[in-house]
């Protein structure tokens, strides 16, 4: 208890009080100005470390969401190049067809296996596709062009996976081993012990045209459906990839939209809130101030006569 | 016996001298009103011895003893000496709590967090870039994106282990200031106490009251009480003894002090400003002792530089370890950090390493994206969080130690301090008091004139 109250006692708790009312408008003018209630991590430590964790995590995020564009961009491109491939082998089916009926002449088949051979190159040249400067369809080899333009059927690349991380501990392939429809055996046209695939096929479709033979014509017929059907395949698996990659990417988009609530939630100020505390903070400084303006003046010496 | 015709007057004029010392009291009360450390000062009057008149009733024969009046027996000091102990407690605890929320805002102000400029950030855009380059491991612009991002990490754990380092060194430069033996506060309050000791003793000997010196030593104990602790014993000649540090706690705990500080008239500083007497203890030099105590080389910002420090070597041990056990290339491939450098101060990115000349592998490349999150940043994390947390607890400490200092304030001031209301109804009741007097010294003077020119005319 206080019996006697003195000037210096008013004077200095009135000084007291308005700094403390200053040192809040203070703290809610850095919160407005600021946008955030965290500004050092002493205002909230729990709060900061949660702060630090979700920014981290929307770091990771972003990456993902970068992985995903990227991954994206691997398969379409993929998905491109093989229904053009493709489309070069129904061309060649198409002849095939054309061809085994045995109403061409030589000079057609001869012109025939000129036109396969350009798909042949054709095809080559799409499996030589490049997204950003890497080669899409040489395995894990990304500088390296997995086949050569002209006879050589060599493959240069190898089975390696090109993968993209689209979460934590998620990756996804984002290439397909073309090397596995097209073959990698076969080096130099004509040579024998040819591995089935579809290079090796066309080059086989190529000689048969070329020498009028009906029977190897026929024969290759179904073993370029079955080559057909593995580039199916693949084009299929690379489109499913895709279709992983946009789920993953909304997915993403869905966990940063709440990450950022979150972060939100925890680091910025409730600005309709900080306003009202700012005014009502600011009305209580002019109460004091005023108020402090009119005690302290007055002593009994006010009242005193003379 | 009779009663003595001339007493009266002596009676009135003591009144008047009493009315006219508080009066004067009155006057220097008001006049000190705002002089920080004074005391309000109350004359102590007492009855005067009374004049025994033998048989003055000659009915009954009783004597009467009759008042002489009214002494003035000191003019004192209104002090409460156990509020000024505990004002000088809150005053240690408080300038203690003072210094470690401004350094310690100050090791925060350094971090930069949780804004865009601090090493969290940094760390962020460091394992997105290797996540960049996972994507394309020979992309020249990737693996340079990841060399500055790198570049940044370490640069900012160099600066943030140089701030450290100035603040340690702040801290032994405002310990060194203040425990300076001759112009260190410390040292100067002691002996100006000292000297006063002396001053007052003397006083106290001629009889006299010495108020203005007890106020000017109160106020020097006050002074000396941000310091450290300050336990303050009193002696039967007026000089007081002051213990300082943890001897003051000891003491204040009945542990008597062999070595104080302040002994009479001597100053002892060589067995009291010590690490050993300090360290621990309230006040500046306890706080600053336990931030950084340059001569253990311990302390709270030590601790932090050793934590930096941890997360400097995590970082380089995490990244590095991650490229060499990616693949079976690893063990060729260059460690990203310099393996030299494992400290926060020492940290850098391997020199040999070039944009031009891409070396990791995307499962290298990987492997560092994928430390995210990982000890590295949890270390950094837990870093800002402590720092965090101790700012925040020595905030709250120094605001709760600041209300309860001013609390202890307003109680002293409730007693010592001058209150203008009370002194201007003192000097009207002490103006009253006077003029009353002079009508009783008047009336006498009446009385006798009556006596001597009435009976003396009618002869």
């Amino acid at each position: 208890m206080i019996g006697r109250v003195t000037q210096q006692m008013t004077a200095s708790n009135l000084l007291a009080n308005i700094n403390q009312a200053l040192d809040r408008i203070d703290t809610t003018q850095q919160e407005l100005s600021t946008g955030k209630k965290i500004n050092q991590p002493s205002d909230n430590p729990y709060g900061t470390s949660l702060a630090l964790q979700l920014n981290n995590q929307l770091g990771n995020l972003t990456s993902y969401s970068n992985n995903v564009v990227d991954g994206t961009g691997w398969a379409q491109t993929g998905n491109a190049a093989l229904s053009d491939i493709t489309n070069a082998v129904q061309r060649v089916r198409e002849l095939v067809v054309g061809a085994s009926n045995g109403t061409q002449s030589q000079t057609d088949l001869s012109a025939d296996a000129a036109e396969v051979n350009q798909l042949i190159d054709q095809i080559k040249q799409d499996a030589n596709t490049q997204y950003n400067g890497q080669y899409i369809f040489a395995g894990a080899a990304t500088g390296t062009s997995p086949y050569q333009a002209g006879a050589n059927d060599a493959y240069a690349g190898d089975t390696g996976q090109v993968t993209r991380q689209i979460g934590p501990n998620t990756s996804l392939a984002v290439n397909a081993d073309l090397s596995s429809v097209l073959g990698t055996g076969q080096t130099v046209s004509g040579q024998p012990a040819g591995d089935n695939k579809l290079l090796n096929t066309l080059r086989n479709i190529s000689d048969a045209m070329q020498s009028g033979n009906q029977g190897a014509l026929s024969s290759s017929l179904s073993q370029l459906d079955t080559n057909l059907g593995s580039l199916t395949g693949l084009t299929a698996d690379l489109g499913a990839t895709t279709n992983r990659l946009q789920m993953a990417a909304s997915r993403i988009q869905s966990l940063q939209a709440s990450d950022a609530q979150s972060l939100s939630d925890v680091q910025d100020a409730d600005m309709a809130q900080t306003e009202v505390d700012f005014s009502t903070q600011q009305a209580a400084l002019t109460a004091a101030l005023q108020a402090g303006a009119h005690i302290v003046q007055q002593t009994l010496m006010d009242f005193l006569s003379g | 016996m009779t009663i003595p015709s001339y007493s009266g007057l002596n009676t009135a004029l003591s009144g008047l001298e009493a009315a006219q010392a508080a009066i004067d009291t009155t006057g220097q009360n008001i006049a000190n009103a705002n002089t920080p450390g004074y005391t309000r000062q109350q004359v102590n009057l007492t009855e005067r011895n009374p004049l025994t008149i033998q048989t003055l009733s000659s009915v009954t024969g009783a004597g009467s003893q009759l008042g002489l009046g009214v002494d003035i027996t000191t003019i004192g000091r209104v002090r409460d000496q156990f509020l000024d102990s505990s004002y000088r407690n809150q005053n240690s605890q408080t300038s203690g709590n003072n210094t470690a929320s401004t350094l310690l805002g100050q090791v925060q102000s350094a971090l930069g967090e949780p804004g865009g400029s601090g090493l969290s950030t940094a760390l962020n855009q460091f394992w997105t870039a290797f996540s960049g380059l996972q994507n394309d491991p020979t992309n020249q612009g990737a693996m340079s994106a990841v060399l500055g991002a790198g570049k940044t990490v370490a640069e900012n754990l160099n600066t943030l282990s140089g701030e450290l380092s100035t603040q340690e060194s702040q801290v032994t430069g405002q310990f060194t200031t203040l425990t300076d033996p001759t112009t260190g506060p410390v040292a100067t309050d002691a002996k100006q106490i000292a000297t006063l000791n002396q001053q007052i003793a003397a006083a106290k000997t001629s009889g006299l009251d010495a108020n203005t010196l007890l106020d000017q030593r109160d106020q020097l104990l006050d002074d000396l009480s941000q310091y450290s602790n300050v336990y303050v014993s009193q002696q039967s000649n007026g000089m007081v003894n002051v213990s300082f540090g943890n001897a003051a706690i000891a003491a204040a705990n009945g542990t008597a002090d062999a070595t104080p500080l302040v002994n009479g008239s001597t100053v002892d500083l060589a067995d009291n400003v010590t690490d050993a007497n300090l360290s621990g203890s309230g006040g500046t030099l306890g706080s600053l002792l336990g931030l950084y105590d340059a001569t253990t080389g311990a302390g709270k910002i030590a601790d932090y530089a050793a934590t930096l420090d941890g997360v400097a070597n995590q970082l380089v041990s995490t990244v590095n370890g991650a490229i060499a056990g990616a693949d079976a290339a690893g063990a060729t491939a260059p460690p990203f950090f310099d393996p030299a450098g494992t400290t926060a101060g020492t940290i850098a990115v391997n020199s040999s390493l070039s944009s031009a000349n891409p070396p990791y592998t995307a499962a290298e490349a990987g492997a560092a994206a994928n430390l995210t999150g990982g000890a590295a940043d949890q270390a950094y994390n837990a870093f800002v969080t402590q720092i965090g947390s101790d700012v925040h607890a020595a905030n709250s400490a120094q605001q709760t130690s600041q209300s309860l200092l001013s609390a202890i304030s307003n109680q002293r001031q409730s007693v010592s301090g001058v209150s203008l209301d009370e002194e201007m109804t003192n000097l009207i009741q002490y103006q009253q008091a006077y003029q009353a007097s002079a009508r009783v010294m008047n009336a006498i003077d009446e009385t006798l004139s009556t006596l001597i020119n009435q009976v003396g005319g009618g002869i």
